[in-house]
């Protein structure tokens, strides 16, 4: 991991103590509440329906079982017990009460922990592939560049107060895991014919109103010159982007209208910095900067390639195990840089608890896990689950023993039960329904592993509102809450894509007729399954399957099972 | 960083009967609009000449800055708008006068300027704030505190270098 200087550790500290004075000044009443907003905004404070929430910057998605003992302590004493991970790899937090803010943000600064920047008009939390540095397929470990940006993002002065939100995600791998051209920027990491390191650049992506997958507008940035690159694109955006609507605000909005203007509009930019201002090269990232960053990011020192005598099932293990074991395996185990490694996901979704939810308990147990098994180490997914990164091929076993407990071996990763989903309407004041009843039903239904393997890779998103913080758009299966005359109802969508593997060409989903209601939803998507498994060649996935026969057989079989909304349909 | 004590500023906007006038005289401390300034620009003396005079031009934050790349060596000062604090326009024109124009004289802060853009605004390349009337100054300047020490990440218009290129 990253190292944290004195310098940034002081940095959060500051940070923390100037969110107090903020904090004070509106509990006295002598910073309004429409003028704090912001401020507690780029600190991660929301106001939600219960309470304030609280989302806590997790950069790229890494973290210390010593951070998340932290969070977990957070959860118990200030939380109702409780954490969420969140699909750009932060945690929130939905009961602290706003008055306790400024004593979580300094518990969160003793681990190097802060909301900087997770909400408001800002450049976000910077995201990558969640197996980042450690994934069989990757080109070029992005964890060193996504801190360079971290850093440079951080409390930006002329970027604090931009049309709307702005999420740069980074992958440097052969599957984009990280949706890359679903973001305000996506960064392709990639090696010129010389070999040198760049980032392929792609603006204007976004989910939200109008889903738009982005545009390249560089095929290669060298590295050295990426934050001056980007300066230029956030420059032309916090100048020309649209202020007037704030669903036409994201820069996604802005590339569409003026297309190779704003292009020409930032490679202009760009020479501009580097030609014509006051050191305007001073923020061209130098090797020694690289090599002092990345340094964090070497293996720990006990990990070494070496050649595993087995995965540590006992010869004499129960029939029962092994089954459960081999699924687990197969599912929640990835292959690693490094032989004799395994990139493990713990699955957080199961059964009466929602998608990303996490318990102290669990989070303890996580804590225990990383340290045991993985140095210490562990990621959040953009799957709303856990990945520990270092863990011995050898100690498969033992780790899916202490898993078990902690009920975090669901050997559900990729399966329809591993759904995606936000905290929707329960939670959020934005939403215009449930999604968690909707998750809880569907996980109830498919509950049965062998079904769950028959029907194989699926994703499955849920959102409760066009927001699309369950990224609905690009589920396979999508769900959309939509609210009409005070009712909750489900818009179904087919065959989206995040752009990784299971379907490469990101893609926005295709609606399946009118809303449903709520007490549909399951059926409903049990017909899609249904006609799936009526429909499919042999080995083929769902979403090939959806692509192939188009949505028009799914579209009847949903329809067949309306009740509520028969009449109306 | 100025505060500006609206009952004791020197620079007069220069007002007709219908609205600013057209052709202002040449006077010292006229605040001009852009629409003003540009029937005198030519006719105003040069900075440096006997006969100049200080002049100020306000610039709306949905005006291109490029419009004032020609003229910065005859002002004295910008007036840049923040008619909402969350509409961080002028934070980019701002920093384009000072890195791009080497504007040298006053850029100043006018509209909804609250407290907690303090920071913000000073490395961004202001160097004067008129505060909106019901904001307290001493909070502004603690709010100016914050960070003061050791800086920040990335260069501004006060420190040019990012941390990774300041001698430590």
């Amino acid at each position: 991991m990253y190292q944290y200087t004195e310098f940034d550790k002081q940095f959060v500290r500051q940070r923390a103590a100037q969110f107090r004075d903020q904090l004070e000044r509106n509990l006295a009443g002598k910073l309004g509440d429409d003028e704090f907003r912001p401020l507690r905004l780029q600190n991660g404070w929301y106001v939600q329906r219960h309470a304030p929430m609280l989302r806590v910057a997790v950069p790229y998605g890494e973290m210390s079982s010593k951070q998340i003992r932290q969070l977990a302590k957070i959860a118990r004493e200030y939380d109702r017990g409780y954490a969420h991970f969140t699909t750009r790899q932060n945690v929130q937090y939905n009961w602290i009460p706003l008055a306790k803010s400024a004593d979580v943000m300094d518990l969160l600064a003793e681990v190097n922990m802060h909301g900087i920047q997770t909400s408001g008009n800002c450049i976000r939390n910077i995201t990558a592939d969640a197996m980042v540095g450690v994934a069989e397929d990757e080109i070029i470990d992005a964890r060193p560049y996504c801190e360079v940006l971290r850093q440079w993002s951080t409390l930006h002065p002329e970027f604090a107060f931009l049309p709307r939100k702005f999420k740069i995600a980074v992958s440097g791998a052969k599957e984009d895991r990280a949706a890359i051209y679903w973001h305000d920027i996506g960064l392709q990491l990639v090696k010129d014919d010389e070999g040198e390191v760049g980032f392929k650049v792609i603006v204007g992506g976004g989910m939200g109103r109008t889903p738009i997958t982005g545009t390249v507008i560089n095929s290669f940035v060298p590295w050295q010159q990426i934050l001056v690159y980007i300066e230029a694109i956030v420059r032309v955006y916090n100048r020309y982007g649209r202020r007037d609507n704030m669903y036409k605000a994201r820069i996604k909005i802005l590339v569409k209208a003026e297309g190779q203007k704003f292009f020409d509009q930032v490679n202009q930019e760009f020479s501009n910095i580097l030609t014509r201002d006051v050191d305007g090269a001073a923020h061209i990232i130098p090797q020694a900067e690289f090599d002092r960053v990345n340094v964090g990011f070497s293996y720990p020192e006990s990990v070494k390639a070496y050649t595993p005598a087995g995965n540590g099932l006992p010869a004499d293990a129960s029939a029962t195990d092994k089954t459960q074991f081999t699924k687990w395996l197969e599912r929640n185990v990835k292959g690693h840089k490094v032989q004799g490694y395994k990139n493990v996901h713990l699955s957080v979704k199961r059964v009466g608890q929602a998608p990303g939810d996490v318990t102290d308990a669990q989070m303890d147990a996580i804590a225990d896990m990383a340290d045991r098994f993985s140095c210490g180490e562990l990621r959040v997914t953009h799957d709303q689950n856990v990945l520990l990164p270092f863990v011995r091929e050898e100690e498969l076993f033992a780790l899916w023993q202490a898993a078990k407990p902690a009920t975090l071996a669901s050997a559900n990763i990729g399966l329809l039960s591993d759904m995606i989903a936000c905290p929707g309407g329960d939670f959020c004041a934005l939403a215009n329904a449930r999604s968690i009843p909707i998750a809880n039903d569907l996980i109830e239904r498919y509950q049965d592993l062998d079904e769950l393997y028959d029907i194989g890779d699926i994703d499955l998103h849920i959102s409760g509102c066009i927001n699309s913080c369950g990224h609905h758009h690009t589920g396979h299966i999508g769900i959309l809450g939509v609210d009409k005359d005070g009712t909750e109802w489900y818009q179904v969508t087919l065959g989206g894509s995040d752009g990784s593997d299971h379907a490469p060409t990101s893609l926005v989903g295709k609606v399946i007729g009118p809303s449903f209601a709520a007490d549909e939803v399951t059926d409903v998507i049990e017909a899609v399954i249904e006609t799936y498994k009526g429909q499919r060649a042999a080995n083929e996935k769902f979403i090939d399957t959806v692509k192939r026969v188009g949505i028009d057989p799914f579209k009847a079989a949903a329809n067949a099972v309306r009740r509520t909304t028969a009449k109306a349909a | 960083m100025k505060f500006i004590d609206p009952h004791h500023d020197q620079w007069r906007t220069v007002g007709g009967e219908d609205g600013p006038m057209s052709h202002p005289p040449i006077k010292s401390y006229s605040l001009l609009t852009l629409g003003q300034w540009h029937a005198v620009r030519e006719q105003w003396p040069a900075q440096g000449s006997a006969d100049y005079k200080p002049v100020g031009v306000i610039l709306p934050n949905d005006t291109d800055i490029e419009v004032l790349e020609a003229d910065t060596a005859k002002l004295a000062l910008v007036v840049l708008q923040f008619p909402k604090w969350v509409d961080g326009r002028a934070y980019s024109q701002a920093h384009i006068l000072r890195a791009r124009y080497r504007f040298t004289g006053e850029i100043r802060a006018t509209g909804e300027v609250l407290v907690d853009m303090m920071p913000l605004l000073a490395r961004s390349g202001f160097d004067a704030v008129a505060l909106r009337s019901d904001q307290d100054r001493a909070a502004a300047e603690r709010a100016l505190g914050f960070f003061a020490a050791r800086g920040h990440y990335q260069g501004d218009i006060k420190v040019t270098k990012p941390v990774f290129g300041r001698a430590a």
